[in-house]
């Protein structure tokens, strides 16, 4: 582990985007966003929301797309 | 000046007697009057080295010759055909092969084996020209109508073999030439491999066209190694010439053809074993069924024939199977190639029909024991064959005669002994051949031989004589019975008859003589 | 409460449509075509007597007891050899029959020890038996003949002995070696008397090819190849069965014991998934059970670098009950969770997310199947609807091709894998796509039509170039495709793209572009071909994908729905299929139900009398990531060594430090009760009662051989930590759990112990619509309606060979050693494989300047360790392999933090390394 690793909900919702780089971009958050819903801790939902509100530059665009069609997450488990 | 064919067999039996030193002084010695041929052995063992000479009324024949008569002979007008106290007059009219019946052996000892101009200029092929044109079933058909049995001995009617591999349904079939001759007393397969290659490669391209085959092997014994030279000569030759490969003679029809060399188990010489072997494994006898005409080599269906029952077949296409069953006796049909060795004093080949009795061919032929001493024994068939008295010489080489008698054809070896002979030994060296020779796997001849060496050498030793010849009565009852193959099966038959035919020569009183 | 004994009916059965009826000593039976006189006698109660046969092996006519009296037949067939045919008359018993059996058994015994009564077989030894039924009373031959009675013995193998002075040469043993087993190490040597088992070319066992499985031992006739514990122990005296706990073959056996003691493990015939057969691990490797190194009583300690203090039950339980309320009182509901273990069974694994769902009150549950077949959970569920593979085991027989991609069988499923050799014996062709040459590659009798070496990291880019060849070469079942599939004509257009073709992935996978159009052809044009993979599939950055691009292949040849075809992961531990059936996973109920279903949720919630959680739980890593953070801090480990059978331990290790509570359930201590403060004592499957499921979804019954060591069993333990944070949670037995799994999961409906007892195993779906179980899934329709073809885009894994670490290290698993050797190294195994080897090609090698037998430094970005190297012509060069059975290897210490992008699955599979020379030092050194 190195000191300016990064953080474990960007790159994993960043190797998630990755996945759908040739799909069209709307039908792709679709699925990402529930993908994310179906499979991700709220608190892990929650602190990518914080990144992207916080416009993170990690974050793959489609993630930004994605986390916008996410509902609200409780940021505690 | 012309040059005078001049013919010194090849055959390994006359090189051991020095046939390859006496064709090396010819061609020195006559230089460029002379063509030395190689030829087969006409079988006249007794004679060997025989050379010949042709000339124009006809081949004449010399023998036994040894290099140091060759000057001599060159001397006195070989390449005349002169007369010589060594000459024999013409060869086709020595009565001992004038009076013989060669089919299968016709052009052994005639021909140049390893040409095969020569072989067709003495009808090769006809045979397999012929089948070409037939269905397969017609020429299933002509074998099943020849009557022609498996040479090697257990005299099954090829045609309904083949007729069960025709049937079989498989996109690969086999055909396997049985040439692991290893049966004491026993040479024709050896001789025919070596004197008339090509025969053999025709019969079983007839008997893969004739089944639907595609791939074959002859299997010979390692102990052969002219024969093996020989064939694969041959077959390079028959590739050559288009007699083997794809379209074997222009027509629709792929033959290949492979030589496989035994490892020097006398089981090989099973069927199954021999299958096994082929595929690479130890040869242990497989139980049938499942039999080779259906689950053969590497499991497809496989003609599995012996060298003279192939060997047989060319002819038997050629000149039609009525000329074959023409000749012989009751259900055994056409001609049996018997070899007679042993303590005899004219050894070698005598091709003739069955139904031959057993003393014209030890006394007529034979000429009675080579140390001139009377005739005691004669055993018919290999190891496993019966000891036979002079009493029932008047036996008819005929497959059912002899097992009604206990004794068996087999393979046609006969193997002469004179009046020296131990029995009890003979009987003993039974047991104890099939104790070296069993492949291992059934419990009454792996364990039962050995212990039928010790029980004989119990009896013989006079010890609790009456109660251990009830023993070796039952052993010999359950190897018979209770054997996986021939080999357990058969072994009882040399000691049951050493015991019936010769009691004495075990021990036995007068009293239990007489029981 | 006896000794269960099989009945033998001396040859396999047969399967002929065709019925046969033959009349025997005067009783008229049915047979199929083809069976044998001696298994049809037997069918109707007649049993022949019989050395060389049992009904395991094909006949083989040696002995020459079972001769029989064919009406019409010449002589005495042999009744083994000699099949039915219709009207045959049969007689099994008559005078002349008995004086040749007679005669055969004297043979035999007169070669024989006369030591019946001090043999380790005395009473199980069929020679013995034999010799009565024929009733031999003497010995003509005496006993002073020639004789093998000097033979030595071969005690090599630390589990059996051979003694071939008792050795009747029947074959038995060399025919169960290779017809069974299928590893050809056996023979017969010499001829005729002389004639004597030999393993190898005549050395000892332990030099030979032998794998130790004990097919040879299970069909000595006598006591020439023994179980050494028999020697030592004696004959046992009852049986119980039961269901192995090491790999996902899932083998029954039959427990032999003398009072609570096993004396040995014995395949049991019946079992549906080995019919009879064992690996060494199953059949040998139960020793670990009853080793000094288990910890019977549980332990508590403040912090980590406190000593252990053993306390009794309730203590601990009182203390994992109230620390894990107060973490929550602290920290919020969320700051808590759980992990099952595919060790342990259904029951067991049932209880624990029961545990964090109904008094944890989250979804902080997860099991060691999120490191290896996670997944096929989500892969085959989007594609075909169903978190399982396709078929039973036995399908496999009706394969033409095989294609086995990332999976070792022989060394991983043994018992599947002698499965898979017969079946390519009698002229399946194989496939196999894996990096190095697997022993199925090539060894007796066996030679794959393709090996495709895909590098490592590359599959997805194999399995598209393959489906692309199906699609452009015109060998797609358009016919099964229209009727039972959508999104084809999409996935058809992308998969049709030129960058999927062979040659255009050649550069990616290192396999030639003809390879493996063949290879495609010869498996979409096969009659019925079917997809064999392991975690060289799952293990992955895209594991997921590539278990959907392996759906997408098997329907778009129509390779699903019937025998002989499907997808099927070899699942890699006993349970691993149970715990995920199980709702182990974070964001499923039991059965596979999403949390946020809530019509699920309310069935539970009825039951249970708590509000479930909706929404998804942490997975295993993103608990060591959230306890990194501070917002994770109790732990509940069940059976599962997560400190060195996870990736990058040094982040494993630093969250597990971080923690509050870790409370950790085993056999013994290990990696991850070194950051325990609870060690609460676990069973062993030998004191086990419930079930596991298999590869093939085959719920087996677990039976305790004894009650539990430790005083409570697993399930008994959970539910009482349960009671003390609060939570009402009670079982009489492990049975009325079943009922409970039963009663909530559609699956599982017709379930229960009583059904399984009556017929042995089932395989789910077992409800209803389907009594007696579903061995073969997807026949009539897909679970999920139409089977969804899926775009599955090659990512490359971000794991790259560099200047600094230029190889690619790539891990597996070994025949004798399992997993993280807890149990077998435990016992006599490690004679075969005391330490993890570093396998790597020659040239690798070279030019670090190591040879075979050097120990070497293994390092990736994240650490690095240290092991010896073995030289290896089957690696390709570039990637080096090494087995994570021993601890202190640490082949973890340099996995890295990658993993599934669906369901973070690590990525074990690919890590980039450099190797270089430590100590040219050969092996004594080594600490073992």
């Amino acid at each position: 582990m190195t000191a300016t690793h990064t953080p474990p909900h960007i790159r994993m919702s960043n190797e998630i985007a990755v996945q759908f780089r040739n799909r069209d971009p709307a039908w792709a958050a679709e699925q990402i966003a529930a993908h994310i819903h179906s499979f991700w801790d709220p608190r892990m939902r929650a602190r990518l929301l914080a990144d992207v509100t916080a416009d993170d530059d990690r974050l793959d665009p489609l993630i930004v797309a994605a986390a916008a069609l996410l509902p609200p997450a409780r940021a505690n488990g | 000046m012309t040059e005078v064919t001049v013919y010194v067999p090849r055959d390994s039996a006359a090189r051991s007697v020095g046939a390859d030193q006496v064709a090396e002084r010819i061609a020195a010695a006559a230089g460029p009057r002379a063509r030395v041929v190689r030829n087969g052995s006409r079988g006249l063992l007794w004679l060997e080295p025989l050379v010949e000479v042709e000339t124009p009324a006809g081949r004449v024949a010399y023998g036994p010759v040894t290099p140091d008569d060759v000057e001599d002979l060159l001397d006195a007008g070989l390449l005349d055909g002169a007369g010589h106290r060594l000459c024999l007059g013409p060869t086709e009219e020595i009565a001992w092969l004038r009076d013989q019946t060669r089919v299968t052996f016709a052009r052994v000892g005639v021909i140049d084996p390893l040409s095969p101009d020569d072989y067709t200029a003495h009808g090769g092929l006809a045979g397999l020209r012929r089948a070409l044109s037939l269905a397969p079933e017609q020429v299933v058909a002509e074998v099943t109508d020849s009557g022609l049995r498996g040479r090697g001995g257990a005299g099954f009617p090829a045609g309904i073999k083949w007729k069960t591999v025709l049937g079989a349904e498989s996109d690969l079939k086999f055909v396997c030439c049985n040439a692991d001759e290893g049966d004491s007393g026993t040479f024709a397969d050896r001789m025919l491999m070596e004197g008339d290659p090509f025969t053999l490669i025709e019969g079983m391209a007839i008997a893969a066209w004739a089944t639907g085959a595609s791939e074959g092997y002859i299997y010979i014994r390692s102990e052969y190694p002219d024969a093996v030279a020989t064939m694969r000569a041959a077959i390079d030759a028959a590739y050559a010439r288009g007699w083997l490969g794809k379209r074997v003679l222009d027509q629709d029809f792929t033959f290949d053809l492979f030589v496989r060399v035994g490892g020097g188990a006398y089981i090989c010489g099973e069927e199954t074993s021999m299958l096994e072997s082929l595929e690479g494994k130890r040869g242990t006898v497989r139980a049938k069924p499942p039999i080779p005409a259906l689950e053969g080599l590497f499991g497809r269906p496989t003609v599995v024939n012996n060298v003279l029952t192939l060997g047989s077949v060319p002819m038997i296409m050629a000149d039609g199977a009525e000329a074959f069953a023409g000749l012989g006796v009751g259900r055994s049909r056409g001609t049996q190639v018997f070899q007679l060795g042993g303590n005899i004093a004219r050894g070698g080949i005598v091709e003739t029909a069955f139904g031959i009795t057993l003393g014209e061919l030890v006394e007529g032929y034979g000429g009675g024991t080579r140390s001139g001493r009377p005739v005691r024994a004669v055993q018919v068939g290999g190891p496993l064959g019966a000891y036979l008295p002079t009493s029932r010489f008047d036996l008819p080489m005929d497959y059912e005669a002899f097992a009604a008698a206990g004794a068996m054809v087999g393979h046609g070896g006969v193997v002469v002994f004179d009046d020296t002979v131990d029995m009890a030994g003979q009987a003993r060296f039974a047991m104890e051949f099939c104790a070296a020779e069993s492949c291992g796997k059934c419990t009454p001849c792996r364990i039962g031989a050995v212990r039928g060496v010790e029980v004989i050498d119990r009896i013989v030793a006079g010890e609790n004589r009456s109660a251990n010849l009830k023993v070796l009565n039952d052993l010999c009852h359950l190897m018979t019975e209770g054997s996986l193959c021939a080999m357990g099966g058969l072994t009882p038959m040399p000691v049951r008859s050493a015991l019936t035919h010769f009691p004495g020569d075990f021990g036995a009183t007068s009293e239990e003589e007489r029981r | 409460m006896t000794l269960i004994k099989e009945q033998d009916y001396g040859t396999p059965a047969r399967s002929g449509e065709a019925t046969v009826s033959v009349e025997i000593d005067g009783k008229t039976v049915l047979v199929p075509e083809g069976t044998s006189v001696m298994r049809a006698a037997a069918e109707c109660g007649i049993d022949i007597p019989k050395l060389c046969a049992t009904d395991n092996l094909e006949p083989f006519g040696s002995c020459r007891l079972c001769l029989v009296d064919i009406d019409g037949r010449k002589g005495s067939p042999a009744s083994c050899t000699t099949p039915v045919a219709d009207g045959m008359k049969v007689r099994t018993q008559t005078p002349e029959l008995a004086e040749l059996r007679r005669g055969v058994m004297e043979l035999y015994i007169s070669d024989h020890p006369l030591d019946c009564l001090t043999c380790p077989a005395n009473g199980g030894c069929e020679l013995q038996d034999m010799a009565g039924v024929v009733g031999l009373r003497e010995v003509r031959y005496g006993f002073d003949g020639e004789n093998h009675l000097d033979l030595p013995t071969d005690s090599t193998n630390p589990y059996f002995d051979f003694d071939a002075s008792k050795c009747i040469a029947c074959s038995r043993c060399v025919r169960a070696c290779g017809e069974v087993q299928g590893t050809f190490a056996l023979t017969i040597e010499g001829r005729g008397f002389d004639s004597k088992v030999a393993a190898g070319a005549g050395g000892t066992f332990m030099e030979s090819e032998c794998v130790s499985c004990g097919a040879c031992v299970q069909a000595c006739p006598t006591s020439t190849l023994q179980e050494r514990s028999v020697v030592q122990l004696g004959m046992p005296t009852r049986s119980v069965i039961t269901t192995c706990a090491y790999c996902g073959v899932g083998c029954s056996f039959k427990a032999e014991l003398r009072g609570d003691e096993v004396v040995r493990m014995v395949p049991y015939k019946d079992g549906k998934a080995n019919e009879g057969h064992s690996c060494v691990k199953g059949r040998f490797a139960f020793g670990y059970a009853s080793h000094p190194d288990r910890q019977l009583k549980p332990m508590v300690r403040e912090r980590i670098t406190d000593p252990w203090r053993e306390v009794e039950w309730e203590e601990a339980i009182g203390y994992v009950g109230s620390r894990m309320l107060d973490i929550q009182a602290r920290h919020g509901a969320g700051a808590i969770g759980g992990i099952s273990s595919s060790r342990c069974t259904n029951e067991e694994v049932y209880v624990v997310q029961k545990m964090v769902r109904a008094a944890f009150g989250n979804n902080n549950v997860d099991t060691c199947a999120r490191v290896c077949h996670s997944p096929t959970g989500y892969g085959l569920k989007q594609t075909y609807g169903t978190s399982a593979g396709t078929q039973d085991f036995k399908s496999v027989d009706k394969a033409d091709v095989i294609l086995i991609i990332g999976a070792n069988p022989t060394d991983a499923h043994p018992v599947f894998g002698s499965r898979i050799k017969r079946r390519l014996r009698q002229g399946a062709k194989l496939i196999v796509a894996d990096p190095r040459k697997i022993d199925l590659v090539r060894s007796p009798h066996i030679q794959a039509e393709h090996h495709l070496p895909v590098r490592p990291g590359t599959n997805v880019a194999l399995i598209n170039a393959m489906s692309h060849v199906v699609v452009t070469e015109g060998l797609v079942d358009r016919e099964f495709v229209e009727e039972r599939c959508e999104d084809f004509a999409e996935w058809e257009r992308f998969i049709s793209a030129p960058e999927h073709s062979p040659e255009a992935v050649e550069s990616i996978t290192g396999i030639p572009a003809a390879e493996l159009r063949a290879a495609t052809r010869l498996y979409a044009s096969a009659r019925n071909a079917t997809i064999m993979y392991g975690l060289g599939v799952t293990e992955h950055s895209q594991g997921s994908t590539m278990v959907m691009g392996m759906a997408n292949l098997a329907m778009a040849t129509g390779n699903i729905g019937r025998e002989g075809v499907g997808v099927n992961p070899l699942r890699g531990q006993n349970n691993v299929q149970g715990s995920c059936d199980m709702g182990s996973f974070p964001h499923e109920l039991p059965g596979y139900r999403h949390v946020s279903d809530e019509v699920v949720r309310g069935t539970f919630e009825t039951l249970w009398g708590r509000v479930l959680d909706p929404e998804p739980g942490l997975r295993i890593p993103n608990m060591f990531d959230a306890a990194i953070d501070g917002t994770f801090r109790g732990l509940f480990v069940q059976g599962e060594d997560i400190v060195q059978s996870d990736p990058n331990t040094q982040h494993v290790t630093a969250a597990l430090s971080s923690m509050e509570l870790v409370v950790v359930q085993d056999l013994f201590l290990n990696e991850t009760s070194k950051y325990a403060h609870v060690f609460l004592p676990g069973t062993s499957f030998l004191e086990k009662n419930g079930t596991f499921t298999n590869a093939e979804r085959r719920i087996n019954r677990v039976r305790p051989v004894m009650a539990p060591r430790t005083g409570k069993h697993e399930w008994e333990i959970v539910c009482e930590i349960a009671q003390a944070m609060g939570y009402p949670m009670k079982y009489d037995d492990s049975a009325q759990i079943m009922d409970e799994i039963a009663f909530t999961t559609p699956t599982f409906s017709g379930v229960s112990f009583a059904k399984l007892d009556q017929v042995g195993s089932v395989q789910w779906p077992c409800n209803d619509a389907a009594p007696e179980g579903t061995p073969i899934m997807h026949i009539d329709g897909f679970v999920r309606g139409r089977g969804r073809f899926v775009q599955t885009d090659y990512v490359p894994t971000q794991e790259r060979s560099t200047r600094k670490f230029p190889l690619i290290l790539t891990t597996g698993r070994i025949l004798s050693q399992y997993n993280v050797g807890a149990q077998t190294r435990r016992t006599g195994n490690s004679a075969w494989h005391p330490e993890d080897m570093l396998e790597m090609h020659p040239h690798d090698a070279e030019v670090r300047g190591i040879r075979d037998g050097d120990t070497v430094a293994l390092a990736s970005r994240v650490g690095e360790t240290t092991l010896r190297v073995k030289i290896a012509e089957r690696m390709p060069v570039g990637v080096v392999y090494t087995t994570f059975h021993h601890p202190v290897t640490g082949a973890n210490v340099v996995t890295t933090e990658n993993s599934d992008w669906a369901t973070n699955c690590p990525e074990y599979k690919v890590t980039a390394v450099q190797v270089s020379l430590k100590h040219p030092t050969p092996a004594a050194a080594v600490v073992r």
